[in-house]
């Protein structure tokens, strides 16, 4: 069933909300206060929405971060933990190992052997198609 | 025997307007983002890319990181070819797909908050929910929430 447009819209605030401030400490009163609406019935809109309790987004959201800066030289990987939002290091490799298969150090290295292989040899990335289709060779 | 697809591509007018789109806008996350041509020819081929160089760029839709979307610039074909593409794109007419997501509406009122350019709002149809967006490069979309059975 339709829910009425501004209750999409409000919802939508919320999720933009976490969006934009997943890094900082914030709780379902503050996420769905953006809704204007009570925890309980955020809670519930949210998770039949997006097939996903605001908490778990929130953490898929972290984690997604978290990925994109260890692929990234610079920050260490305590550093990335508390720039996404994760207050332990211990439950953030935990996490992260669980959800990728790997810890964040070694999904790092990996991640940066492959962006240097990528910048030295781009054909071991680009199938020979469209090497040749599009005459690539002489762009 | 074909299992599924890894590789397809999306002719786009702008690589860095569409980058903007698609992983600002969408969410996409990049896969290989890489200059072909800004380095010795690898392969020990003769054959010298120029300077400047081909950009490689292709996406993921966040729960699909096994298929690469690859944003193809309007390069390579005979220029007749490459203008009857380029005309297809500035006229907005490519169809390239359908992605799908969980709730049509809620994703189309926070895509039309970002700017996104919807060619129809969200509608019942016979398989589910669906709208129909563009993506500022010449391509357009349907956005569809399949129907539960």
């Amino acid at each position: 069933m339709q829910l009425p447009e501004d209750i999409y819209q409000r919802i939508v605030a919320a999720k933009l909300f976490m969006d934009e401030h997943y890094h900082e400490s914030i709780d379902l009163g503050e996420i769905s206060g953006q809704a204007f609406l009570s925890r309980f019935h955020f809670h519930r809109l949210f998770t039949r929405i997006y097939r996903s309790t605001p908490h778990r987004y929130l953490t898929r959201r972290r984690m997604d971060k978290a990925r994109d800066l260890l692929a990234q030289e610079g920050l260490s990987v305590s550093e990335i933990c508390t720039s996404v939002g994760f207050e332990s290091i211990g439950s953030f490799s935990t996490l992260f190992k669980k959800e990728t298969g790997i810890g964040p150090q070694h999904y790092r290295n990996l991640r940066i052997v492959q962006q240097q292989q990528a910048k030295a040899q781009p054909r071991t990335f680009i199938p020979h198609c469209f090497i040749e289709g599009y005459k690539l060779n002489r762009q | 025997m074909i299992t599924k697809m890894s590789h397809t591509s999306l002719f786009v007018l702008n690589q860095d307007k569409a980058y903007d789109f698609y992983v600002n806008k969408l969410g996409f996350k990049v896969n290989t983002d890489v200059v072909m041509g800004d380095t010795a020819c690898e392969d020990g081929s003769e054959e010298q890319p120029p300077a400047g160089g081909f950009r490689w760029l292709t996406l993921n839709t966040p729960e699909q990181p096994d298929l690469e979307i690859i944003l193809m610039p309007v390069v390579g074909l005979e220029p007749d070819a490459q203008a009857a593409i380029r005309l297809l794109l500035e006229k907005g007419l490519m169809g390239a797909g359908v992605f799908y997501t969980p709730d049509c509406y809620a994703t189309y009122e926070e895509l039309k908050a970002k700017g996104v350019e919807f060619k129809s709002a969200p509608k019942e149809q016979f398989y589910g929910i669906e709208c129909i967006m563009s993506d500022g490069c010449g391509n357009w979309f349907s956005m569809t929430q399949p129907k539960e059975h």
